[in-house]
């Protein structure tokens, strides 16, 4: 059940109801309907992986417990390690093993024949087992203390609008909400359901479309001339970009309208000015969890080693990120390559530059603005090719291809009236979001008078309705 | 040492890390109020402050360190 399909429609609706009008009451009957509305959610989406779900949940609370128990400093390690491995080794099972095997067997005999195991990857794994990873760590650091109620616990891990994709959100900020009463405020209400329609427009006007571009040129590359590559090239980039900030502001639009509160997921990532800032606005919740138990404690323990042992911790981390996203070499040489670029950035001292809102208080950005995001445009878009290949090789012919002589020819294969339209809409999408790029999301438009914030819902549902395409699927389900 | 003189030494090691001094130290300043204290250069200002005043930190005095107030009391504690 996808956040832009009928059914979802119906179970919110009936969830929205229940939520507002028969257990307003209580805090812990909004919950009791929280957490069984959730269970329902995932089973509908797949119900042979609910258990693995209700372990995690079990597992890591009395962990947690267990850690904050134990007197001894090595004991308390201990622990923690375990629930580390423990967790780490559930999902390395149901994601990485086949990779994993297929490398080693590969080193060992290059001549083998593979044959992978069929094993499904449960939904939602990498992004709850990363949440209680981050539990468990700060249970240990003593940053919070664990918690005693295993049903709010279990509410706040299993809480729909986060539970498929993220934001993957830390149990502090998203517990103490669950313990609250909420209380019934329109105007939340109101901005959460602002925040899906333009989640919807990326997703099914923006995304969805640029799909239609994308794959048959992917699917056929080796045919296409490298101007063609180049500009399909960036309508992928855009579509990674739609589908999965589309997806994150329906998450969180979706959760405001039960008066709870999401982490922002995407701030305007193509508006920075180096790589550095690009990071602090792309995948925002994965790229502080990253930060705060991968880059910190490696940089911590390499920090004599001053700005080598930066770069070591950058490109450490951002090979993690990329293995995060799945078993597959072309993740890893994304990340790596994604940990490369901060190495400039480190040693030219370009990270001091202030990462504030770009051209802040000025209709257009300045020509120094307009280069340094085009070159972080074209930076992001080239490592976006190994996130879209199914493998190396093709990711790396698929570049050759672009830069190639064909790269000066008129991009034939793309170029007509249809996909012209589209770019038109790609404008407006990120014309949107330059204008609100200050905001707290991209359609945050309440300050805006009454005429016009009507008028640009109408556009938008306009274009949902004509310029829309049906899907079935996000691009980050699979991670 | 005096609170005071934490203050100035900590100045010059962050203007020396930043390179600049548009910023006042306060006990409630962040790093997100200071242009360029990044995740990257923190861990320059950390190696730094280490150095200066010949201390060491453990990772878990990092995650308590939630503006400059909390890491003048870290530093005065290991001082």
């Amino acid at each position: 059940m996808i956040f832009n399909s009928y059914d979802f429609i119906v179970f919110i609706v009936v969830v929205f109801v229940l939520y507002w009008f028969v257990f307003k009451n209580s805090a812990k009957y909004q919950n009791i309907l929280l957490l069984i509305s959730s269970l329902f959610f995932y089973c509908w989406a797949d119900w042979r992986f609910l258990g693995i779900l209700v372990f995690n949940i079990l597992f890591n609370f009395y962990l947690a417990k267990k850690i904050d128990k134990v007197n001894k400093e090595k004991t308390k390690q201990l622990v923690l390690w375990f629930g580390i491995i423990v967790n780490i080794g559930i999902l390395g099972y149901y994601k990485y093993f086949n990779f994993f095997y297929e490398s080693i067997q590969s080193i060992i005999d290059p001549n083998a024949s593979f044959t992978a195991l069929s094993i499904l990857i449960p939904l939602g794994i990498s992004f709850y087992t990363f949440q209680t990873l981050a539990y468990i760590i700060d249970v240990y650091y003593e940053d919070i203390a664990p918690y005693n109620n295993l049903f709010v616990f279990s509410t706040y891990m299993t809480y729909f609008p986060k539970l498929l994709s993220g934001p993957i959100e830390k149990a502090q900020y998203l517990i103490p909400q669950l313990i609250t009463k909420r209380p019934f405020d329109y105007y939340i209400i109101v901005d959460g359901l602002r925040q899906i329609l333009w989640g919807l427009f990326a997703k099914i006007v923006i995304a969805e479309n640029c799909a239609i571009i994308v794959n048959p040129i992917f699917e056929n590359y080796n045919i296409h001339s490298g101007s063609t590559l180049f500009v399909v090239g960036f309508f992928y980039m855009i579509q990674l970009y739609a589908d999965f900030s589309g997806y994150s502001n329906m998450a969180i639009g979706v959760s405001k309208l039960l008066g709870i509160k999401l982490s922002r997921n995407f701030a305007t990532p193509f508006f920075s000015l180096n790589i550095g800032d690009f990071w602090r606005k792309w995948h925002m919740s994965l790229t502080s969890w990253m930060l705060n138990y991968i880059f910190t404690p490696l940089s911590f323990i390499l920090r004599s080693y001053q700005k080598l042992g930066l770069i070591i911790s950058v490109v450490f981390t951002f090979l993690i990120v990329g293995l995060w996203h799945g078993a597959n070499w072309t993740y890893v040489v994304f990340g790596l390559i994604h940990g490369l670029y901060f190495i400039p950035v480190i040693y030219s001292g370009s990270m001091n530059i202030s990462s504030a809102i770009v051209d802040e208080n000025k209709w257009l950005p300045s020509i120094f603005s307009i280069f340094k995001m085009a070159i972080l445009f074209m930076q992001v878009m080239l490592v976006a090719i190994f996130f879209r290949a199914e493998s190396i090789s093709m990711a790396i012919n698929y570049l050759k291809g672009i830069f190639s002589a064909s790269l000066l020819q008129i991009p034939y294969a793309v170029l007509n009236g249809r996909n012209i339209l589209i770019v038109l809409l790609i404008v407006v999408f990120l014309g949107l979001e330059w204008i609100n790029r200050g905001k707290a999301h991209d359609l945050e438009i309440s300050n805006y008078p009454k005429i016009i914030r009507w008028v640009l819902y109408i556009f938008i549902f306009l274009l949902l309705l004509f310029a829309g395409q049906s899907t079935d699927a996000f691009i980050y389900f699979q991670f | 040492m005096e609170r005071l003189n934490v203050i100035t030494k900590l100045e010059t090691i962050l203007a020396e890390v930043l390179e600049h001094k548009n910023f006042v130290i306060t006990d409630e300043l962040t790093a997100k109020d200071v242009d360029g204290w990044d995740s990257l250069s923190h861990m320059m200002i950390i190696t730094h402050i280490e150095k200066s005043f010949d201390i060491k930190f453990k990772l878990r005095d990092l995650n308590k360190l939630n503006n400059v107030g909390a890491l003048i009391s870290v530093i005065q504690s290991k001082l």
